[in-house]
Formats: C-alpha cells, sequence, structure tokens
C-alpha cells in the first residue's frame, strides 16, 4: 500500500519537461506556490471543521447554526483573543523583524 | 449517460478530505478564471502596452511582442503563476487518491479485464512506438502524459485524465451534466436529420468517456475507439465494462489506423485536434474521410478558441502553449480546418463550422466542431 506521501511523490516524480516562470524572481514564483497550496489545505481544513461542527450539533440534538452561534466572552474571549494575536505574531513575524536587508 | 462524475470500479475512491482538496482546486481555478483572468485583455491596455512602449518606444505589434509586454506587466504575470500553480495542483488533488489506492484499482482493472462476458474489447499493439509529438510532453501538465505506460495493469494516465478533466472542466465553469458527445448528438440531430450510425469510430479516446455515452445512447451501435496509450486504452475499456456499455478499443495512431477503407458511418473526434501538430492533424482529417462510408458524417469537435477578435485575445488565449504544456495549442487555434477538410477529400458544399453551445455550464461555454460528409455513391 501507498502511504499519501508516498502517492504525492509518485505523482510529482512522473512529471516532465521544464517549468516556465511567470513572476521575475524564481524565489517569490516558489513562495506564491507554496502560499496558494496552503490556502487550499485551509479550505480542506474548514470543511473538516464544518463537518465536526454538524455533527456535534447533531449529536447535541441541536441545530448547526445555534450552535456556530454560540459566543464566548470573559477568560474564554480573552485566551481566543492571546491564540489569534500569536498566530498573526508568527503569520506576519518576517514583517517585524527589525534587522536591515543586507547583501548577502 | 452522464460524462462527467460518473460512478465506476477503476475511479480512485477519494477519501472526504480529497474531494475537499479537489474542491478548493476547482473553486481557486473557477476565481482565477472569472475574476482575474478576465482581466487580462484590459490590463493589456493599462499595464502591458505602455510598459512595451516605454522600453521600445512604440507599440507592440507582432504576436511575440504582445507576449512580451503582457509578461511586463505584474497583474498578467501573477494571474499567469497562479494559473500554473492551480494547474499543477489538479494534478496533485487528483494524483494523490490515485496513487494511494492504485492497488485496488489495478485488481479492479484485472478482473474487468480478463472477465469472460465482456461487452467490449480492448486490442493493444505493442510493436505501436506513440507519436512522441504527444507522447513526449506532459500535455496541460498531466505528469507522465497521455502515453505513460508502466506495468501490465497500469491505468494512472486513464484515471488521472478523468479525474483531471472533471476538475479543470468544473474549475472551468462547464456543468456536470455537459457532455461532448451529447452536443454531437444533437448536431446530427438538428442538423443532419436524425443521421444515426450502425458502426461508428471515436478517434484520441482518452479515457473513453464520449466512447462509452455513445455506447449508452446507442446500445446497438458497433462502437469504436481510437488512442495512442496502452494504459490510457485499458483504463477506457475497464471503465466502460464497469459501466456495462460496448465499445471496442485499439492502440493505433490517429494518422494510421488499420481499419478498412468505408469502414464506418459516423467517424468523430473530441479535443483530438488542438494536441497533435501541423501534419498529424491532416492525416488524421485524411484518415476520416477514407474511413467513412458513401453517406456517412464526419465531425471533428475540439475547443472553442479560434476566431478571436484581436490580436491581445488570440496571444491572451495562447497561454497554454507557453506555460500549459499545450504546445499544438495555437497551431490548432489559427489552422484553416476547412482547407484540411477539403484536402482530405470532403466536397466543399459538405464542409460546415459549427460554433456549439454546451449542454450545461457557464453561458458562454461553448464548443467547436467542423463536420464533412462524403458523397454517397
Ligand atoms: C484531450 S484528449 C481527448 C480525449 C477525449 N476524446 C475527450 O474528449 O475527453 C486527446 C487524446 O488524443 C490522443 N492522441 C493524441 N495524438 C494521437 C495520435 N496521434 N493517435 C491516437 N491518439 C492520439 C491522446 O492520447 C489523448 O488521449
Amino acid at each position: 500500500m501507498t502511504n499519501q506521501a508516498q502517492a504525492i511523490a509518485a505523482l510529482v516524480e512522473t512529471a516532465r519537461g521544464n517549468r516556465p516562470q511567470s513572476l521575475e524572481n524564481r524565489e517569490v514564483e516558489e513562495t506564491l506556490n507554496i502560499a496558494l497550496a496552503l490556502l487550499v489545505e485551509l479550505s480542506v481544513a474548514n470543511d473538516k471543521i464544518d463537518r465536526l461542527e454538524r455533527l456535534v450539533a447533531k449529536l447535541r440534538g441541536e441545530d448547526v447554526e445555534a450552535l456556530r452561534e454560540i459566543r464566548y466572552d470573559g477568560a474564554v474571549a480573552d485566551q481566543r483573543q492571546e491564540t489569534t494575536d500569536a498566530l498573526l505574531m508568527r503569520v506576519l513575524r518576517i514583517l517585524i523583524d527589525p534587522r536591515a536587508q543586507a547583501e548577502s | 449517460m452522464k460524462v462527467r462524475d460518473v460512478q465506476h470500479a477503476v475511479l480512485p475512491r477519494a477519501t472526504a478530505d480529497e474531494h475537499s482538496r479537489q474542491n478548493a482546486v476547482v473553486s481557486l481555478r473557477r476565481l482565477l478564471n472569472s475574476k482575474v483572468r478576465s482581466r487580462n485583455v484590459g490590463i493589456f491596455e493599462s499595464e502591458a502596452a505602455p510598459a512595451f512602449a516605454e522600453r521600445h518606444g512604440r507599440q507592440p505589434q507582432s504576436p511575440e511582442e504582445v507576449r512580451q509586454a503582457f509578461l511586463m506587466s505584474p497583474g498578467y504575470r501573477m494571474w499567469s503563476a497562479a494559473n500554473r500553480s492551480a494547474q499543477e495542483m489538479i494534478w496533485v488533488s487528483v494524483g494523490e487518491p490515485t496513487y494511494r489506492d492504485l492497488d485496488r484499482m489495478e485488481q479492479a482493472t484485472k478482473e474487468l479485464i480478463e472477465a469472460e462476458d465482456k461487452r467490449g474489447s480492448l486490442s493493444l499493439d505493442p510493436s505501436y512506438d506513440p507519436s512522441p509529438e504527444v507522447a513526449n510532453v506532459d500535455i496541460h501538465l498531466q505528469p507522465g502524459g497521455y502515453a505513460m505506460n508502466r506495468s501490465e495493469y497500469d491505468i494512472v494516465p486513464g484515471a488521472l485524465y478523468e479525474c483531471g478533466g472533471n476538475v479543470f472542466s468544473f474549475g472551468q465553469g462547464i456543468g456536470r451534466g455537459d457532455s461532448k458527445a451529447g452536443v454531437i448528438l444533437r448536431l446530427l440531430e438538428e442538423e443532419f436529420d436524425g443521421f444515426k450510425p450502425a458502426k461508428m469510430l471515436d478517434i484520441g479516446c482518452s479515457a473513453g468517456a464520449a466512447s462509452a455515452a455513445y455506447a449508452a445512447e446507442w446500445p446497438e451501435v458497433d462502437i469504436h475507439a481510437v488512442d495512442l496509450g496502452a494504459a490510457m486504452l485499458r483504463y477506457a475499456h475497464a471503465r466502460a465494462e464497469s459501466l456495462g456499455v460496448a465499445v471496442h478499443f485499439h492502440q493505433m495512431d490517429a494518422s494510421d489506423m488499420r481499419f478498412e477503407d468505408e469502414s464506418f458511418d459516423l467517424v468523430v473526434s473530441h479535443n483530438l485536434m488542438h494536441e497533435i501538430g501541423e501534419e498529424k492533424r491532416r492525416a488524421m482529417i485524411r484518415e476520416s474521410f477514407r474511413l467513412v462510408r458513401p453517406g456517412g458524417v464526419v465531425i471533428h469537435q475540439d475547443v472553442a478558441i479560434r476566431n478571436q477578435p484581436t490580436l491581445v485575445h488570440e496571444v491572451e488565449r495562447d497561454w497554454d502553449t507557453h506555460f500549459n504544456g499545450e504546445v499544438h495549442w495555437n497551431t490548432y487555434a489559427t489552422a484553416d480546418l476547412k482547407a484540411d477538410m477539403i484536402a482530405a477529400g470532403f466536397p466543399e458544399d459538405t464542409v460546415v463550422e459549427h460554433d456549439l453551445t454546451a449542454l450545461q455550464g457557464m453561458a458562454n461555454n461553448r464548443w467547436y466542431a467542423i463536420s464533412g460528409r462524403k458523397p454517397a455513391q
């Protein structure tokens, strides 16, 4: 049996020809590819969360919209905010890096 | 029969996550097509032509200059990079379930091919060396291309073509109910007095979606289909058997088919012309004339990218030649197909170009076809 990573590698290894670049810079083009692939993965994760929300709602015998409407405040809201801030810091770290650009 | 999204034994069984991933790629491509690509011609005026004029002191004129100008525009470049990336992700999204589920799919293929009570047949020709102008290229970036054949029960190119084709088409806004065979059946009904063959040929059949659709519509018709790839045909055959329709698949070159003269009442090809070079295309059209019986009908259907309103539109359409492995895209788009049909022997007054609306999908989805009729004796 082939696992998921092996399946992807098997596909990628059969690709032939060259890869024409559209952007002026190869690093940027590859980074764009990674960002778009992550966008697709985010969508996969969102589908999964949606599926789980529906299952939980069903288990609880309530409408999924009602479940999604649950709002938290107080300590839980604070915790969530912290998590969001940390996520943003991780993703946008490069924007706040104090080091100036240097020639390599 | 539905052509897209059909269930059968040799399709990879994608997991829920894999379906989500394919869906996300469909949605990404739909957005790129409808909201981003649609701006390219405008971007040519606002970014590309001015950038070219600044560098060269004049407007771009030749197709090559228009292409260079496009590539000077950041908006165009970003779309192009994203579109290439999305095209590659089509294959990743269908390739992962294919290779993951391959053992089961190959086993199902073996059982279907070796069954005793088959409706159709498969004849492969080990001495045939698939046309290198197609076989050596990953056309529309399908990894391994059409002719890949790695083992006795390999079916990967067929599975990739069918599944990737669905992800591609839905992202293009083509409806789940659309069918190129259906469009041709409608054309036969409307323009050929409901012409119905006793024996027909489908050239360049790939995974056999159209061939199987004809077989489902016309169970009593003797249906033959040709392609160059052994693993592609193996998949098409197993697929047709799994669907319970009768099609006879043959490995042959479209430019040199081993059928007797005047063997068929109807000869069709779907989306083949844009995948082959000029000489092959002319030879394929000559073959279609040779193989159809007097009074019979030939219809070559393909993508509606011909007759663009301006050079800028034409070059914009030509992205696929340069970035999508569609090496013959422009050759097809600018070919004089009417002249090819007449040179093959079809009387001029029988050769007709058709601008066909799709059966379903966005209103601007169209198909091109050219038909000819061999004079009755
Ligand atoms: C875009 S696919 C069309 C598939 C199918 N007819 C459809 O509409 O879905 C083109 C097919 O033509 C086949 N092909 C290309 N050149 C050929 C040749 N010289 N002889 C036979 N088949 C050829 C390719 O292998 C490929 O499967």
